[in-house]
């Protein structure tokens, strides 16, 4: 029987693992894990015995994954971390994304430079997924701010959303073997060409089960005054699909910013989903006010949800893996910020609390129910 | 083996998990690449430490050879003699 809420937190110095009862009231912190290693990545596999693994990027000795079969009380390194042939000519310099595969100890690892890679044994060795990897369009993506990453795999049956940091969205619908860009209506604010076919800066790509073939996206936006070559692009950032991310369309109407990095679904209702606004050119709050903004309809309107939060002189960045929600019946939204605060939203979003608010800044916040 | 080419390369202590808790240990080598080729084989993880998949040191280790960084050497084709020592460190960087 489920009965314990285990977040695990990845941060700039280290994975902290949080742990608190269904009712939430009170959450325990472990860690720091790789202390004084940034952490990027994280997953709660709930697949059988609950596994955490974590990805710790060491600026000195490489990349490691790190996993734990005791609900974070330790972690150990795993036989050997995602690396590129040696006559490939790259190298491995971050991981940004893990995610369970098909079968159960299958694991699919989105990395920097952006390729995809698959382990078949829990992550002790992997295998680089040529029909991404090696893609006709590879050597044409190009870093964003972050680095030219591969930060989003999500998974329906057989078909596999990837988002890549500048490459756009690509859709395999043969398991991931083989994969296309699919970006029509997906902008792109910093090429001429307001809709290339790849290129974009997608943050985030998400979806929900009970409603195959929707997808939400969080698109680098903020180009809607945009006066040079193209023109305007005005609500770019925040998007959806209706037919399994072939072609997508905006649902950014009524937000203060379709800038922002994460977006996460309800886990119980598809047309709930939630993005935190950013001013484009600063990636903080607007107004210095910081909001959820939640849609119940998928994306026709959306209502700012700040209950709890501060009201001014808030500067922080939520990035794109730091907010997640639990999956209890009144699910719990969760963020971390820039500046080492992890925020709890219950019910849904309705009133905010801060649970941790001196750790070192948040990359990734993951929530499960175990 | 050798014995005019064996030289011996110091471990820092974060890495020592990677070769059985050995601070020190003995390799064959004419030069620093053969030397760390020599760790590939008889020790990878410890070696995936010290270099990335290309083959290149990586950029915040620091290799030096007895007093001298590698850089300003011959890099990885830089020539060993009997006792020299290949010290790996973690390079003073960080925020």
């Amino acid at each position: 029987m489920s009965d314990r809420v285990i977040l695990s937190i990845g941060t700039k110095k280290g994975l902290f693992v949080a742990e608190a009862a269904k009712r939430r009231r009170g959450f325990t912190l472990r860690g720091p894990f790789a202390p004084g290693v940034a952490v990027y990545s994280a997953l709660i596999d709930t697949r059988g015995t609950p596994r955490l693994y974590a990805s710790s990027c060491n600026a000195f000795f490489g990349m490691k994954v790190l996993r734990s079969t005791d609900l974070g009380k330790k972690f150990k390194e795993t036989k050997s971390p995602p690396a590129f042939p040696k006559d490939d000519g790259r190298a491995l310099a971050n991981i940004w994304s893990l995610e369970p595969g098909p079968d159960k100890k299958d694991l699919w690892c989105g990395v920097e430079p952006a390729a995809l890679f698959r382990s078949s044994d829990g992550g002790d060795s992997w295998a680089l997924v040529p029909g991404i990897s090696n893609h006709a369009h590879a050597r044409k993506w190009q870093p964003g701010n972050g680095g030219l990453c591969m930060h989003t795999i999500y998974r329906a049956d057989d078909r596999v959303h990837l988002g890549i940091s500048t490459g756009g969205h690509y859709l395999s619908e043969d398991g991931g073997n083989t994969f296309s860009a699919a970006n029509q209506g997906v902008g792109a604010g910093f090429t001429p060409d307001p809709y290339p076919e790849f290129g974009q800066c997608v943050h985030k790509i998400t979806g929900h089960k009970d409603a195959p073939g929707r997808l939400y996206m969080q698109n680098h936006g903020g180009w809607a005054e945009w006066d040079g070559p193209g023109g305007r692009r005005p609500g770019i950032g925040v998007l959806r699909s209706d037919d399994h991310g072939h072609t997508w369309r905006s649902i950014a109407k009524g937000l203060p910013s379709d800038f922002g990095f994460p977006i996460v679904v309800h886990p119980h209702d598809a047309d709930t989903v939630y993005v935190l606004p950013l001013e484009p050119m600063t990636r903080t709050c607007p107004g210095a006010a910081p909001a959820v903004w939640r849609s119940e309809n998928g994306g026709g309107s959306w209502r700012r949800l700040a209950r709890g939060l501060p009201k001014q002189s808030s500067y922080f960045t939520v990035q794109r893996d730091a907010m997640d929600i639990d999956e209890l019946e009144s699910p719990a939204l969760y963020f971390g910020t820039t500046t080492g605060q992890l925020w709890i939203g219950r019910d849904g979003g309705e009133a905010f609390e801060c649970l941790f608010d001196a750790l070192p800044p948040i990359h990734c916040v993951k929530a499960a129910v175990v | 083996m050798h014995r005019e080419l064996t030289v011996s390369v110091r471990i820092p202590g974060p890495l020592r998990e990677y070769c059985a808790g050995a601070s020190e240990l003995t390799v064959t080598a004419p030069d620093v690449g053969a030397a760390l080729a020599q760790l590939e084989r008889e020790h990878p993880s410890l070696y995936r430490n010290i270099c990335d998949e290309t083959g290149a040191v990586r950029r915040h280790i620091a290799v030096f050879v007895n007093t001298s960084h590698l850089r300003d050497l011959g890099g990885l084709g830089t020539a060993l003699v009997p006792g020299d020592v290949v010290t790996i460190f973690p390079a003073v960087s960080g925020g």
